[in-house]
């Protein structure tokens, strides 16, 4: 059981930062996803916390000490890797095995822990089958028995869904999850897909171009984006943002967004949005709370897809592209017309056009 | 342009029958999809399609033209690859060209053709860069050019976005549903993922160990699947299935079932979960924003419930399930869909 | 990166015209095929006949009349006996015992060493290969001359003791085996640690960090990791230096001649031998057979452990 520090944390290649003054804390036994897209920094992140690469400054502290200096197979972490990395020359019991005669464990000792994992894993009956060719489920599976027979405080996963199938990640994300209940470890797990990162995460790190933008539980990542990278990359798809104007008529500031219309703000962002009349401001909305009814914005209906359970409606205005999404007993609108739609007050959410920085909602 | 039609088309390999008596016809123009599991003989349908393999028995007909004798250059259907193919060390736009400059056509021949494909593509201001400097959506209309100018009646596509990220595929898919468009022309897509499938096809053919199982608009498909496996392989989370006296032990009200249901199916949309004392007990809460997945044990069996926006629920908290008047699919024993009382 | 559960059946990837396809392919390729039986197939053929004959050159009668000089099994009977055969026989083999292994753990040891970087690796890695470009008959040469009484090693040896050192290296019956294969030694550690190097380089990274993570020493991934993923490649390599000693013959003939006596005759040097010199062809036909036989069972037997190995 671990908790992980990681202190204005960076790493640069040559004139290249991979990696900008990070600071985070892992809670012990938390499951943290770093999530972004390629190159953003967050295997650069977690191939620190292993080991395989020294920091170029910054420090990394485990349970309070700092580890920078403990060489990586001191460090007791777990380590899954994105193709997992068994040994394929070996059974499955010489797999798990590994990690205990390496560190020397007497042999009944070894015997017992193997029996003991191979029964929480559901590997009993194919332990003495060859490593390779077994199914992805069962590789990964096995990764984890592997490292998690030498009880690491820390398990370290690198992105180990992505060369699965579509159809199968579903099943291997609900196994994951439950292993990790098992084992209670702290869990530090690195994707671009941010459905597995909602699904399976505690909290949630953003991360692009090397920085940490966002730190918090998947539905206030979700909810509350703190900019406009995180408002798109959060949500399938993501929250739509459209250049507008603030307007303040009387007491009541709404945004409009030019040829489209206009949308009314909730009270808490018509108090911080108070002294910006007539500035530009970047509006966000979530396309599932688009709702049909009513009036506010009228967009041309392009491209409707209809995904079973729901239907992604894209909208087009001169260049300008937002999409919705409604539930499948909504009849979704005709391709090629106008459409006119509402956003609820407060599903709406303001960034600063330059920064793309959120605009804090401020109570009176 | 062309309409393809599959008349009782087997084929095998040794002991292996991975086509077996198909039927189907693709409409001129459609964006037609075909999905199923691995070994279930999509691979071989586009084979047969291709001409690079010829049916054990059965025929094939290109706008009611049999094919069986015409070779595969001769059939003049284009194949996007997986990996696209692309040449590295050529721009777009030398790209696009190269079939044509391969046949030694006249210069001006292929200046007006290429242009007539890359405008109805609207890659204009790609043309100029070489593959490395695209995105995955822009080398994907570069592949699909160079395919077009060579006027192909139809394309095949054979898993062409799987190895994308998430949110690229997501993208990828509109993408490739618009060129359709612009481009009005058969287009023959092999996918495994069912969103994919469903976002972009006009029609989907379902497969199951080289037999047809359903064919159908998407939307089609997933509400009124004619089979339980038709049922189970679209839609995310899957479909509950339950026996009968199963759901009749977890739902709070006797579900209106037809003579011989065997099984029943739920979508986890059209699953109800209420905070009161009832049978069951909620396992894990997954909340993905938009939606939130509850897992709900209830008679032994663990349901999935998709509900909309973030309802506030607990672990271990007793529920009670209840399911909407449509949403009750019933199967018999051999898993073919009943009519829904 | 490679889509596990996506894999289309073998079955679907077969292709039926392809089968008649392959027919017209060999048809078509039938002539072809048979002059390259042919010529492989002739001489071995040849060498049978004229082994079951006492056919010599100096006889007058072409080879394909040898069938007048019928013998029979006579010559394998002969080699049998032959006290000089077996000697020879032995001595290869026992070259063979001491070099591939030597050669072997240096070529090892110097791949292992090579596989991380460090200053200088390019320049000490040409260096290194140096001995395997150099034609053997010159290298028997250099080692001719290096092995005199007044030479370079004796001169080196010299430096450590009072008295001058004046071993007499190639005409002393125990030295000069020893100098033989310290030539071999020279020249074809480099193959042994080209191909060895190759296969530790092909070892997957990730599963040699998963070990180090698993708290494994160096010694236990080498062992454990690394030598089992390189079983084949080491076969290969074990296999070609083996072929290749039972063959050795131009370095060692240039330093010895065989010589002294028959102290460094090797089974090539003594086949040379009994044709260059006593002509006697019929016999050397069934000696060559003899080798052939022997090497190809143990190729065959490194092939069947090769494929084995490739199945894990």
């Amino acid at each position: 059981m671990s908790e992980i520090a990681l202190e204005n944390l960076g790493k640069t290649f040559g004139d290249f930062t991979a990696l900008a003054d990070m600071n985070l804390t892992i809670a012990n036994g938390e499951f943290m996803a770093l999530l972004g897209p390629s190159g953003c920094g967050k295997s650069t992140t977690m191939n620190i916390i292993a080991g395989m690469l020294r920091p170029s400054h910054g420090a990394i502290r485990f349970n309070g000490q700092d580890v920078v200096d403990v060489p990586m197979a001191k460090r007791g972490v777990g380590f899954v890797f994105q193709n997992y990395a068994i040994f394929t020359h070996m059974s499955v019991r010489e797999n798990l095995a590994y990690g205990l005669r390496a560190q020397g464990a007497p042999g009944a000792e070894i015997t017992k822990r193997v029996k003991a994992f191979a029964e929480l894993l559901q590997l009993e009956t194919m332990l003495d089958r060859p490593a390779a060719g077994l199914s992805v489920n069962i590789l990964q599976r096995l990764a984890i028995g592997r490292s998690a027979i030498l009880k690491p405080a820390i398990f370290l996963l690198d992105e180990p869904l992505s060369n699965v199938d579509a159809a199968f990640r579903a099943v291997m994300r609900s196994e994951l999850k439950s292993l990790q209940g098992q084992f209670g470890q702290t869990m530090v797990y690195v994707t671009h897909d941010q459905l597995e990162a909602m699904t399976m995460a505690d909290r949630i790190a953003v991360m692009d171009h090397g920085k940490l933008l966002q730190v918090g539980t998947p539905l206030d990542i979700y909810n509350n984006p703190a900019d406009t990278f995180v408002a798109r990359f959060i949500g399938a798809p993501g929250m739509n943002i459209l250049d507008g104007r603030l307007i303040q008529k009387d007491d009541a500031v709404s945004v409009e967004v030019p040829g489209i219309g206009s949308v009314d703000l909730p009270p808490a962002l018509q108090f911080a949005a108070r002294d910006l009349n007539g500035s530009d401001v970047q509006i966000g909305f979530r396309p599932e709370q688009v709702s049909a009814t009513g009036s506010g914005l009228t967009m041309r209906v392009g491209l409707v897809e209809r995904i079973g359970a729901r239907t992604i409606v894209h909208l087009e205005h001169e260049g300008i592209a937002a999409k919705a999404v409604l539930p499948a007993d909504v009849a979704p609108p005709v391709a090629r017309k106008d459409w006119t739609f509402t956003v609820p007050e407060d599903g709406v959410r303001l960034f600063d056009p330059v920064t793309g920085q959120a605009l804090k909602a401020r109570a009176h | 342009m062309a309409s393809i039609r599959f008349e009782n088309v087997s084929k095998s390999y040794g002991d292996v029958l991975a086509v077996d008596q198909v039927n189907f016809e693709v409409p001129d123009n459609a964006f037609f999809c075909f999905f199923g599991p691995p070994l279930s003989g999509k691979s071989t349908i586009l084979k047969l399609i291709l001409g690079l393999e010829t049916p054990d028995s059965g025929e094939i007909f290109f706008d009611g033209r049999p094919m069986r004798d015409i070779s595969p250059p001769d059939r003049n259907v284009a194949m996007v690859f997986q990996n696209l193919a692309l040449f590295p060390h050529m721009t777009a736009l030398e790209n696009v060209r190269f079939p044509l400059v391969e046949r030694k056509i006249d210069g001006a021949t292929i200046k007006a053709r290429v242009a007539q494909v890359t405008d109805k593509l609207h890659m204009a201001h790609i043309l100029h860069k070489p593959p490395a400097q695209l995105s995955g959506g822009e080398r994907q209309r570069v592949a699909i050019a160079r395919a077009l100018v060579r006027d192909p009646v139809a394309y095949l596509m054979d898993d062409p976005i799987s190895a994308l990220d998430a949110r690229l595929r997501e993208e990828t898919r509109v993408e490739l549903r618009r060129m359709q468009q612009d481009m009005a022309k058969t287009l023959i897509y092999v996918t495994h993922d069912q969103e994919e499938a469903m976002s972009v096809s006009d029609q989907m053919l379902i497969l199951e160990a080289g037999r047809v199982r359903q064919i159908g608009a998407p939307h089609d498909l997933y509400d009124a699947p004619n089979s339980a496996y038709v049922a189970s392989m679209l839609g995310a989370p899957a479909m509950n299935m339950a026996d009968t006296s199963d759901a009749i032990g977890a739902l709070s009200t006797a579900p209106d079932i037809g003579r011989g249901t065997q099984t029943i199916g739920i979508r986890p949309e059209h699953l109800k979960v209420a905070r009161k004392n009832g049978p069951g007990r909620v396992t894990a809460i997954e909340p993905l924003g938009a939606t939130t997945v509850l897992s709900v044990e209830a008679a032994g069996i663990t349901w999935k419930a998709a509900l909309r926006g973030q309802p506030d629920h607990e672990i271990g908290a007793p529920v009670e399930l209840s399911v909407d008047a449509g949403g009750l699919h019933c199967f018999d024993a051999h898993g073919n869909a009943l009519s829904a009382a | 990166m490679t889509k596990v559960s996506t894999i289309e059946p073998v079955a679907e990837l077969t292709d039926a015209p392809v089968k008649t396809g392959a027919r017209l392919g060999l048809w078509l390729t039938l002539p072809a095929q048979l002059l390259v039986l042919f010529i492989a197939l002739f001489p071995i053929l040849m060498q049978v006949y004229i082994s079951l004959t006492d056919w010599s050159p100096l006889d007058g009668i072409p080879w394909w009349r040898a069938h007048e000089l019928w013998t029979g099994l006579l010559n394998y009977a002969d080699l049998m006996a032959d006290s000089r055969f077996w000697g020879a026989l032995w001595r290869t083999f026992f070259v063979m015992a001491v070099c591939v292994p030597v050669q072997f753990l240096l070529g090892l040891g110097l791949a292992v060493l090579f596989v991380d970087d460090f200053r200088g690796k390019r320049v000490l890695y040409s260096t290194l290969l140096v001995p395997m470009m150099v034609v053997p008959a010159v290298a028997g040469y250099m080692f001719f001359m290096l092995f005199q009484s007044g030479g370079p090693v004796n001169d080196l040896l010299s430096l450590f003791t009072s008295d001058p050192v004046r071993i007499a290296w190639l005409s002393d019956p125990d030295l000069a085996l020893i100098a033989v294969m310290l030539a071999d030694i020279w020249q074809w550690t480099p193959l042994m640690f080209l191909i060895l190097l190759a296969g530790m380089i092909s070892v997957p990274q990730d599963q040699q960090m998963a070990a180090i993570l698993l708290g494994a020493s160096w010694w236990r991934r080498f062992f454990t990791i690394v030598l089992p993923r390189m079983k084949s490649i080491i076969i290969i390599a074990l296999a070609i230096r083996v072929i290749e000693i039972f063959k050795i013959f131009d370095t060692l003939f240039i330093m010895t001649g065989g010589g002294p006596g028959v102290a460094t005759e090797t089974i090539s040097v003594y086949i040379y031998k009994v044709t260059q010199q006593e002509l006697i062809w019929s016999y050397v036909a069934a000696i060559a057979l003899a080798i052939l036989i022997v090497l190809s069972v143990v190729s065959v037997f490194a092939i069947k452990r090769m494929q084995r190995g490739q199945g894990t």
